[in-house]
């Protein structure tokens, strides 16, 4: 891929603005409160910005997905995930925000105890891990620079530690904005100049339903249908894992941080629309990308890189700088939003709330310092352990939601009396059945594929074994205790 | 042609829509100055 020093100076302008609204961004932060949730005073179209950019952080995945599935990437990344947005935006926003809390921990302490405080810091830690993230950076500036993967990984995690460290959640606000409006315009550019180029509909089902042009290693004639080649229970797995919204600390911490009780509401309905719009561009990018290359019109490395190629293939000179940008703020927004979530485990749910109760805020704020660069540097770890995103995903995701969905749903919604127990067991039970079943998937696995049990994933079982758990040790600890 | 037509609205809807946003980033920016000032 050409890239021109116009498009160069644009992604080093931007790393500059980054750096300038990180050491400009401390004299926003007059406290704790500041410092962790913005003061509480998030406007409507500013918690549109900040939820819509940290939430989208896959942007890679999400090329692969379409460039090799088609259609059905906007079902499995969008469509369900809506759907779950909404039963967000309509039950559970606002009834957060009145909470007037920081974290999921501090959730479930109000629902079970200390103990549950704890095992769901140490959940949401990994959860929030930005290694996925770090790690996408890293690949996208190793195919762009050419430079070491270790090193692309460590300049990206300096500038981020910077303006994370200084300005706190402003600093990833301010940050959040800029990256918001990069990635919007970056990713609507591509479609109008491939319609423009290669032509409308009538270009991509001829390039993808004709078998004589197929690339070898993907069917593509079914990608312009609902459900492509896939079968009902892939489609369902991914229909399940939306459902990681509802125990995701971005979105409570964006509803924690609302200026009042309408915004989480009004501003997840708002998103819900970008999203929309912003998916239906991702998705058809890959389609194009694997529609050009079945016609011999594009050369594509892989379907992980295929955004970068089709870029480079469309964009002139300074539009492609243009999206290269908004490409890396996609990523960078996430990345930078999870690093402070980490810390914020580390400072406000572990070290404030357990082991020292009487920390001053500059003590907190100096360990919520520290916590991000413990964060980050775990995520290096990570990062350069699996070099795999989608395995990272698949792992973090997994464990993450068979742990915290069932108490969290209980806890807002069972008006009956709550075991402590009851939570901190499902939490136990949902992690360890699905850490046991991938640990047992990989034991049995054919040429590096791990094989389950009966073929289930392991996020039915993880789940189904939090809710018995939960129903269980309530029902007896309840009935013990009358 | 409606096909192609839609799919085009839907980046120009996004962009549309980015700029009302960055508008009232714009106009939020320049509140919180004044009320600096004051």
């Amino acid at each position: 891929m050409q890239i021109s020093i116009i498009d160069y100076a644009i992604i080093l302008a931007y790393f500059v603005i980054l750096f300038i609204i990180g050491y400009f961004v401390k004299r926003k932060v007059h406290g704790l409160n500041d410092y962790f949730l913005a003061g509480r005073r998030l406007t409507l179209p500013i918690f549109v910005a900040t939820l819509v950019s940290t939430w989208y952080g896959g942007l890679l995945g999400v090329g692969e997905l379409s460039f090799s599935y088609g259609f059905v990437n906007w079902i499995v990344s969008g469509f369900f995930w809506y759907l779950v947005y909404l039963f967000f935006a309509f039950f559970l926003a606002n009834r957060i925000r009145r909470t007037k809390l920081y974290t999921i921990p501090d959730q479930l302490e109000r629902f079970y105890d200390k103990k549950s405080r704890f095992l769901g810091a140490i959940f949401n830690f990994i959860m929030v891990s930005p290694a996925p993230y770090i790690l996408s950076l890293g690949i996208i500036f190793n195919f762009l620079f050419g430079l070491e993967l270790w090193v692309t990984i460590l300049i990206v995690s300096i500038v981020m530690v910077f303006y994370t460290i200084r300005g706190g959640f402003v600093g990833v606000i301010y940050t959040d904005i800029i990256q918001f409006i990069l990635m919007m315009i970056g990713v609507a550019m591509i479609i109008p100049m491939a319609v423009y180029t290669y032509g409308g509909f009538d270009f991509l089902t001829n390039a993808l339903s004709n078998p004589d042009l197929a690339l070898g290693y993907i069917d593509t004639t079914k990608h312009l249908t609902l459900t492509g080649t896939q079968t009902t229970q892939w489609i369902l797995i991914w229909g399940l894992i939306a459902f990681w919204t509802l125990a995701d600390p971005g979105f409570y911490q964006r509803c924690y941080a609302a200026k009042d009780d309408k915004i989480p509401k009004k501003g997840i309905l708002v998103s819900i629309g970008f999203w929309l719009l912003f998916d239906i561009c991702t998705t058809f990018t890959g389609i194009y990308a694997v529609a050009a290359s079945q016609a011999g019109l594009l050369e594509v490395e892989s379907a992980l890189t295929s955004y970068l190629s089709i870029a480079g293939a469309l964009l002139p000179v300074g539009l492609l700088g243009l999206f290269l940008t908004g490409l890396i703020a996609t990523v960078m927004s996430t990345a930078d939003s999870f690093t402070f979530l980490g810390a914020m485990n580390i400072s406000h749910d572990l070290y404030k709330n357990i082991f020292k109760k009487d920390a001053t805020e500059k003590q907190v704020i100096r360990v919520t310092k520290i916590g991000i660069v413990i964060t980050v540097g775990f995520a290096i770890a990570l990062s350069l352990f699996f070099e795999s995103i989608v395995d990272m995903w698949y792992y973090i995701g997994t464990i993450g939601i068979s742990a915290m969905i069932v108490p969290i749903l209980m806890g807002f919604f069972y008006k009956g009396k709550k075991s402590p127990w009851a939570g901190l067991g499902s939490m136990i039970a949902g992690s360890l059945t699905s850490l046991v079943w991938v640990i047992h998937g990989y034991m049995n696995a054919v040429d590096g594929w791990p094989i389950y049990i009966e073929g289930i994933e392991p996020l039915y079982p993880g789940l189904l074994m939090s809710l018995l758990a939960f129903v269980i040790i309530n029902v007896i600890h309840v009935r013990r205790t009358k | 042609m409606i096909l192609d037509f839609l799919l085009v609205l839907d980046a120009v809807a996004l962009i549309i829509a980015t700029s009302v946003l960055t508008y009232f980033f714009i106009k939020e920016i320049f509140k919180v100055k004044k009320k600096d000032k004051k």
